[in-house]
C-alpha cells in the first residue's frame, strides 16, 4: 500500500508521533537477518533518505492553449481565440486573470508550506512543468522564483528547468526568462510530422518547431531536452525515424522519448486501443523503442532512464532526484511532492486546491509525511525507480537497508531473466557478471552474493522493454 | 462446461416474488377449506381447544400405528415440480405456514437455492386427516421425501425410495415423458412401489394432459384413470393428493412386535446436534436412551435422541414400526454412518437389511488450494464437506504441477461444480480443479493391471507394453421430437455409440437407447444434444460395464516439460484431433511470456500437435512523470497480484483457470 492521499490529510501540524513504530513493525517482517547497527545507523541508510529537507521542486504551471487529445494531465485550457495568430509578444496571456490569480495562489501554497527540518538547505533544482509554463508572463515566473527563494533559498547554480511548447515564446521571453534563472529548458516536440500533430491535437505544427528549435538555440540554452512520443497513431517506423534523425540533427543536450499512454477518458482513450490500428501493434511499438535506443545512442546519447538520453553531462538532475527515491516538494495543482516519507497529491481541480491552500494556512492540512514509512513500500518504491535507471539497483546498499536475504531472493527470482538476458549483473567495477556464474553464485550464501553482485539493471532496450514484468517480480519478492 | 451450468434455472427470485404475492394475502391461520388437519390429534390437544398459547407438547407417535403411515418419495424428471409440489402438500397439512419460507421450501443449500434445483433429498413428516364421505375422519401420519431430478443425484432417489412404499411420478403437462421421468419411472418399478402418476402445470397455456396420459399408458403400462391432474402452482386439484396416496399406496409392512430394525438412509453433521441419521424403522421400535448398534461397523450408541422432521427436526421421544425419522448418537463424524447400514438394538441378533450397492463414481479430478500454502485450510474443508456428502470419494495426491491436493470422485460434472461451490461458498476455500476423468483400467504384457483416476499416474513410457484397456460405458436414454432423429444419431455414432433402441413414443416423439463410452457424454454430449435439438431432448444414463478399448495417454508439454495435471487418456482415434484442440485452447489461455513458451501434445515420446506463443515484446510504462509514481505503482501492484493467479510450471505461468477449462475438448 502507499501512503498516497489525494485530499489533504486534516491532522495538527506539531503534534505528529515521534515514535517509529511503522518502521520497526516493517524491520520485523523484512530484516529478520540483518544486524541493529544497520539498523540504527542513519545518516546514510536507504530507508531514511526521505527523513532529511528536500532539495528540489517541482511547480505545476498548468495553463495550455488546449488540451492535446493523449492528454491527462491537471491542465487549464485558456482556449484559442485571444492567441491566435498575433506574434508571442503581443497576446493577451499577461493580463489573463486565470493565470494571475492561479499563480497568488501557487505563491500563497509556497509561502504556507511550513516543515519541520532542523535545517532548510537552499534548492538545487526548481522544475517548472504543466500544463505550459512558457504560456505564463515571465513577470510571474519572477515572482513564483522569488517565493521560493525567500521561503527555501536557491542555490546560484541550481537547475532551473521549464517546459516550452513550440508556438508559444519568441527570443525575448526566452531571453527574459533566463534572465531570472531558467537555464534548462524541454521543449515538447512529440513529432516531426505535421500530419501527427494534428492527430494528437496539438497547437502548433512542425514549423514552430523549427523556430522554437532556432530560438532556443539562438537565445544560448545549452543545457536543453527534446520530448517525443513513439506509438502515435498513424505513425509509422519511415515517421518515427525521421522524427528520431531530426531530433539528432537539432541536437539538443537530452531527450525524452515517452512511449505513448492511452489514458481512460482522454480523447484518445474513447477512440484507440493500444495495440490496434491505427496504434502500431505491440510488435511495432516495441520496433519503435528498440530504434530510439539504437539510433540516440548511435548519436552519442547515454539511455540513463527508461525514456531520457542525454549528452554527456547532461542528465536531468531534476529527475535523478525521483528515481533515486529522494524527497521533494511540490507546489500546484494536482502536483505530487514527497516528503518525510509522505507521498501527497494535491488536488486535481481547481476548486479543491483552492480550498486545499486555505487549510494549508490555515493550518488544517498538512502533506509532510513524520518520518514513518512502511519499509516494504519503501523498498518497492526504490526497486521500481532504481529499475528505471540505467545504474540499476544497488545491492550493497539495498541489502544493508533491507537485509541480505532478501537481496538474496530477489537474486533467485531474476536468475532466469540473467539467463536469458533481460536482466544484467554486474560487480563493483561495474563488469558484468556472466550468468553461469550468476548461476553459481546465488546458490552461495548471502555474504558470496555480497562480495561478488554489486549491481543489478534491465538491459538496454530488451529489458527496459519488459520492465513492468520484471519489476513486479521483484514486488512478490518483497510482498509475497 | 455446459453440463454444469445446464441444470441452473435463475428465475428463482422472480418465482419467489410471485409466490410471496400469491400467498400475502391469506391470513395466517386461516385453514384451507379443502383439508382438515389433525394436528389436534397429533398433539394431543382437546378437541376444543382452539387456540393455545403454550409450547406445543411432544407430538404423540404412538397414534399411528403401521396402518396410518405412508411413506412416498417424490420423484420426476428435473424441474417438472417436485419440490414446489412438496411445498403445497406441506402447507396443505400445516407441516409449514402459507405464504411464510420461501418457496422450495425444502431445498436447503445456497447451492440450491442458487441454481434453482435439488441437489439433496429432504424428508418431511406431515400429519393429515384423511375425510372419506360417510366415514369417521381418521388421522395419518404421512412422510415426504422430495427428491433431485438431475442425472447425478439419481443416487439420491434410490436411496429415497427404499424408505418408501410409493412414489408420486409427476410429469409437466406440457413437455411430457422425459429421460429421467423414464429412469426414475424404473427405480420405483424395480423397487417395488405403488405409483402415483401426477400429471402437474396443467395449468400452463401449452398443457396437453391427454397427450401425457397417453404417454404414461404406452410407456408405463400406467392406468390412465388413475392419474391425477393437478398444479402446483394454482393448488388446482391438489385435494386429490393425499387420499390418493393413503388410498394406493400400501402401509409399511414391518413387524411391530419383532426386534428393531432400521435402515440408516442418509446423514448428515449439524453444529448443535452432531452427527444425525435419518432412519427408516422397518420392524421394532426404538426410545430414548435406548442402546443400539450399527451393523457395518459394529459400533454401539446410547439414542441421545430421536424425533422427526416436521420439516425441522422435532423430538418425539421415539419412532414407531414404519415410520421415519431421524437419530442423534454422540456419533463423531458421518463416517461412522455408513449409508444403507442397518441399525438394531445392541445385543439382539437380526438379518441385517439389503442396503444400498456402493455409489459409483463416475467422473475424477484433482482438486488443489489456488493458493498452495492453503493446504490445511482445504483439508479441514473437505472433511468437512464430505460430512455432509458421503457420495464424494477423497484421496490424497500431489502433482508437481499444482503441489499437494486430493483427487476427488463424483457422481457427475454437475455433482462435481455442486462440490467446488459448496467448498467455496460455505468454507470460503479457493480451489484449481484439474481436467475431469473417467476411471480407466489397463493391463501390461507381464500381465498386471492398473487402474487410472488420474491420467497423470498412468505412465507415458511404460516399462511393458500396454496390451488392453478398458474404459466405463453407461445405457443412455435420449427423448426426443422425431424431426431431430438424424443428426442425434450422427452425434451418438461421432462419440463412440451403439445403438440398442428406437421406439416412437407417440407420433412425435422418439425414444432412444444407446450404450455410449462414458468419457464421450462426461463433458460437452448434453450441450451438444440440447443445441442440436433446439433444447427439445433429454437425457438419461445409468452406468453399464467397462468395455475394451484402444486408448492412449496424451501428454501435455510446456516448453519441453510435461505438466502433469494437464495430462489426458484419450481413444487412439481421437488422440490427434483432441492434442490439437488441447494445443489450441492452451495457447488462448496462457498469456505471452517473456519468453517464447512452446506447447506440445504427445503420446508417449511422438509430439502430435504443437504451437508456440510469442514472447512478450513491450510492457513498460514510460510515463512517470513529475515524481508522480503512484499510478504506476499501483499497476505493478496489481500485476504482482496477477501472478498470484498464476502456477508456475517451469518458466511458464498458467492461469488458474486453464486447468479447468481446457476440460471442453472433446
Ligand atoms: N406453471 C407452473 N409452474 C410450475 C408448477 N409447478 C412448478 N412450477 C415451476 O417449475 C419450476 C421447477 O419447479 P421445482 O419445484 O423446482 O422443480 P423440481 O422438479 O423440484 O426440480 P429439480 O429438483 O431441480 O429436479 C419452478 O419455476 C416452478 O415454479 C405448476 O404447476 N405450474
Ligand atoms: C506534461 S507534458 C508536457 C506538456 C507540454 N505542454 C508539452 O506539450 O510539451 C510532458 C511530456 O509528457 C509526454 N506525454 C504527455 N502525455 C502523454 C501520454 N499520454 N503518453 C505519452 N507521453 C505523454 C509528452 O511528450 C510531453 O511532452
Ligand atoms: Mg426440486
Amino acid at each position: 500500500m502507499l501512503r498516497t492521499t489525494s485530499s489533504p490529510i486534516f491532522s495538527s501540524f506539531r503534534g505528529r508521533p515521534k515514535t517509529p513504530r511503522l518502521i520497526f513493525k516493517a524491520f520485523s517482517v523484512l530484516l529478520e537477518d540483518s544486524p541493529p547497527s544497520a539498523r540504527r545507523n542513519a545518516s546514510t541508510n536507504l530507508t531514511t533518505l526521505h527523513q532529511g529537507p528536500p532539495t528540489s521542486a517541482y511547480v505545476h504551471l498548468p495553463f495550455c492553449r488546449k488540451r492535446c487529445h493523449y492528454c491527462d494531465f491537471p491542465i487549464l485550457a485558456l482556449g484559442s481565440s485571444s492567441v491566435s495568430n498575433a506574434p508571442y509578444e503581443e497576446r493577451q496571456e499577461e493580463d489573463d486573470p486565470r493565470i494571475t490569480n492561479y499563480v497568488n495562489l501557487l505563491v500563497r501554497e509556497i509561502n504556507a508550506t511550513r516543515t519541520c527540518f532542523d535545517t532548510n538547505p537552499n534548492l538545487k533544482t526548481v522544475f517548472f512543468g504543466g500544463g505550459t509554463p512558457s504560456l505564463v508572463p515571465p513577470k510571474l515566473v519572477s515572482l513564483v522564483l522569488e517565493t521560493l527563494s525567500s521561503r527555501f533559498g536557491l542555490c546560484p547554480d541550481a537547475e532551473i528547468s521549464m517546459e516550452m511548447d513550440p508556438g508559444t515564446f519568441g527570443g525575448e521571453k526566452l531571453k527574459e526568462l533566463m534572465g531570472l534563472g531558467v537555464n534548462r529548458v524541454s521543449l515538447g516536440v512529440q513529432a516531426f510530422q505535421d500530419e501527427l500533430l494534428k492527430a494528437c491535437g496539438r497547437a502548433h505544427g512542425v514549423s514552430e518547431v523549427y523556430e522554437a528549435i532556432e530560438i532556443v538555440k539562438a537565445c544560448g540554452v545549452e543545457n536543453w531536452s527534446m520530448d517525443l512520443i513513439s506509438s502515435l497513431p498513424h505513425q509509422t517506423l519511415e515517421m518515427w525515424e525521421e522524427s528520431l534523425r531530426l531530433a539528432i540533427e537539432s541536437q539538443p543536450s537530452h531527450v525524452s522519448v515517452y512511449d505513448l499512454q492511452v489514458e481512460q477518458g482522454t480523447k484518445f482513450g474513447n477512440v484507440y486501443t493500444p495495440g490496434q490500428s491505427p496504434l502500431p501493434s505491440e510488435t511495432q511499438s516495441a520496433e519503435f523503442y528498440k530504434t530510439a535506443s539504437s539510433m540516440l545512442r548511435g548519436a552519442g546519447y547515454e539511455h540513463y532512464e527508461v525514456s531520457s538520453y542525454s549528452k554527456e553531462g547532461f542528465k536531468c538532475k531534476h529527475n535523478l532526484i525521483y528515481w533515486k527515491n529522494k524527497p521533494f516538494y511540490a507546489f500546484g495543482l494536482g502536483s505530487a511532492s514527497y516528503v518525510g516519507g509522505l507521498r501527497f497529491s494535491r488536488p486535481r481541480r481547481l476548486k479543491e486546491y483552492t480550498k486545499y491552500v486555505a487549510d494549508l494556512e490555515n493550518g488544517a492540512a498538512n502533506w509532510c509525511g513524520d518520518g514513518n514509512v512502511d519499509l516494504k513500500d519503501v523498498a518497492t518504491d526504490i526497486i521500481m525507480l532504481s529499475f528505471r535507471t540505467s545504474k540499476g539497483l544497488e545491492l550493497k546498499e539495498f541489502g544493508e537497508a533491507f537485509g541480505r536475504k532478501v537481496v538474496k531472493s530477489i537474486c533467485k527470482v531474476y536468475e532466469p531473466y540473467v539467463e536469458s538476458g533481460h536482466i544484467v549483473c554486474l560487480d563493483d567495477m561495474r563488469k558484468e557478471v556472466m550468468s553461469d556464474e550468476f548461476k553459481k553464485l546465488v546458490g552461495n550464501d548471502e555474504k558470496k552474493i555480497e562480495d561478488h553482485v554489486r549491481y543489478l539493471r534491465l538491459r538496454d532496450p530488451d529489458g527496459f522493454l519488459l520492465s513492468n514484468e520484471l519489476i513486479s517480480l521483484a514486488f512478490g519478492v518483497i510482498s509475497p | 462446461m455446459g453440463s454444469m451450468y445446464r441444470a441452473s434455472k435463475t428465475l428463482k427470485s422472480s418465482r419467489q416474488a410471485a409466490f410471496s404475492l400469491l400467498f400475502n394475502s391469506v391470513k395466517p391461520n386461516r385453514r384451507d377449506p379443502l383439508c382438515v388437519v389433525g394436528l389436534h390429534q397429533a398433539y394431543g390437544f382437546s378437541s376444543d381447544s382452539k387456540q393455545n398459547s403454550r409450547e406445543p407438547p411432544a407430538i404423540d407417535l404412538t397414534q399411528f400405528p403401521s396402518e396410518k403411515i405412508r411413506n412416498f418419495s417424490i420423484i420426476a424428471h428435473i424441474d417438472h415440480g417436485k419440490s414446489t409440489l412438496a411445498d403445497r402438500l406441506m402447507e396443505l397439512t400445516g407441516t409449514i405456514k402459507k405464504g411464510h419460507g420461501q418457496p422450495q421450501y425444502l431445498d436447503k443449500l445456497q447451492v440450491e437455492r442458487e441454481r434453482g434445483i435439488t441437489v439433496k433429498a429432504q424428508t418431511a413428516t406431515m400429519f393429515y386427516e384423511n375425510k372419506v364421505k360417510d366415514q369417521d375422519p381418521s388421522g395419518f401420519l404421512l412422510n415426504l421425501i422430495d427428491t433431485p431430478g438431475h442425472v447425478d443425484f439419481s443416487y439420491e432417489v434410490s436411496r429415497s425410495l427404499s424408505a418408501c412404499q410409493g412414489a408420486l411420478l409427476v410429469v409437466d403437462a406440457a413437455q411430457g415423458v422425459q429421460a429421467q421421468t423414464v429412469a426414475n419411472f424404473y427405480l420405483a418399478f424395480e423397487a417395488n412401489l405403488t405409483i402415483v402418476p401426477v400429471i402437474n402445470k396443467i395449468d400452463q397455456p401449452t398443457a396437453d394432459p391427454d397427450r401425457v396420459k397417453a404417454q404414461l399408458k404406452s410407456m408405463f403400462d400406467l392406468d390412465t384413470d388413475e392419474v391425477l391432474l393437478v398444479s402446483a402452482k394454482t393448488g388446482l386439484g391438489l385435494e386429490h393428493v393425499l387420499p390418493a396416496v393413503i388410498e394406493r399406496i400400501p402401509p409399511p409392512p414391518g413387524i411391530s412386535d419383532s426386534p428393531l430394525r432400521m435402515l440408516l438412509f442418509d446423514s448428515f453433521f449439524n453444529e448443535y446436534k452432531g452427527v444425525v441419521c435419518y432412519v427408516s424403522v422397518v420392524d421394532g421400535m426404538l426410545r430414548k436412551g435406548d442402546k443400539v448398534s450399527f451393523a457395518a461397523t459394529n459400533q454401539s450408541y446410547e439414542v441421545l435422541d430421536v424425533g422427526i422432521m416436521h420439516p425441522e427436526l422435532t423430538s418425539t421421544g421415539m419412532l414407531l414400526t414404519g415410520q421415519v425419522g431421524y437419530i442423534v448418537t454422540g456419533m463423531r463424524t458421518t463416517k461412522e454412518a455408513r449409508i444403507g447400514d442397518t441399525i438394531f438394538r445392541t445385543k439382539t441378533t437380526v438379518v441385517p437389511l439389503p442396503g444400498f450397492k456402493p455409489v459409483r463414481h463416475m467422473v475424477f479430478s484433482g482438486v488443489y488450494p489456488a493458493d498452495g500454502s492453503d493446504f490445511e485450510a482445504l483439508t479441514h474443508a473437505i472433511e468437512k464437506l464430505t460430512c455432509n456428502d458421503a457420495s464424494v470419494s477423497v484421496a490424497k495426491e500431489t502433482s508437481a504441477a499444482l503441489g499437494m491436493g486430493f483427487r476427488c470422485g463424483f457422481l457427475g460434472l454437475l455433482h462435481m461444480d455442486v462440490f467446488h461451490q459448496r467448498l467455496e461458498q460455505e468454507y470460503g476455500t479457493q480451489v484449481i480443479s484439474t481436467i475431469p476423468t473417467v476411471p480407466y483400467t489397463f493391463e501390461y504384457s507381464d500381465g498386471s493391471k492398473l487402474q487410472v483416476q488420474n491420467p497423470a499416474a498412468l505412465p507415458s513410457n511404460p516399462k511393458y507394453r500396454v496390451t488392453a484397456s478398458w474404459e466405463p460405458t453407461v445405457i443412455a436414454t435420449i427423448i426426443l421430437p422425431s424431426e431431430y432423429v438424424g443428426a442425434v444419431i450422427n452425434l451418438c455414432s461421432d462419440r463412440r455409440g451403439q445403438q440398442l433402441e428406437y421406439t416412437f413414443i407417440d407420433a412425435q416423439r422418439v425414444f432412444l437407447k444407446y450404450q455410449l463410452p462414458l468419457r464421450e457424454i462426461v463433458v460437452d454430449f448434453y450441450d451438444e444434444l440440447k443445441s442440436i435439438t433446439s433444447g427439445y431432448a433429454s437425457f438419461d444414463y445409468e452406468d453399464a460395464e467397462y468395455q475394451k478399448s484402444d486408448l492412449v495417454k496424451l501428454d501435455i508439454l510446456l516448453n519441453g516439460q510435461a505438466v502433469d495435471a494437464l495430462a489426458t487418456i484419450v481413444h487412439n482415434q481421437k488422440a490427434y484431433r483432441v492434442g490439437k484442440e488441447l494445443v489450441e485452447k492452451l495457447k488462448n489461455f496462457i498469456e505471452r511470456q517473456m519468453f517464447e513458451v512452446m506447447i506440445q501434445a504427445a503420446i508417449g515420446s511422438k509430439i502430435i500437435a504443437r504451437d508456440t506463443i510469442s514472447a512478450m515484446r513491450k510492457n513498460v510504462l514510460a510515463k512517470c512523470y513529475g515524481g508522480d509514481i503512484t499510478r504506476k505503482k499501483k499497476l505493478l501492484e496489481k500485476q504482482k497480484e496477477g501472478k498470484k493467479r498464476m502456477k508456475r510450471v517451469g518458466s511458464v505461468d498458467i492461469p488458474h483457470e486453464a486447468f479447468q477449462q481446457i476440460l471442453k475438448v472433446s
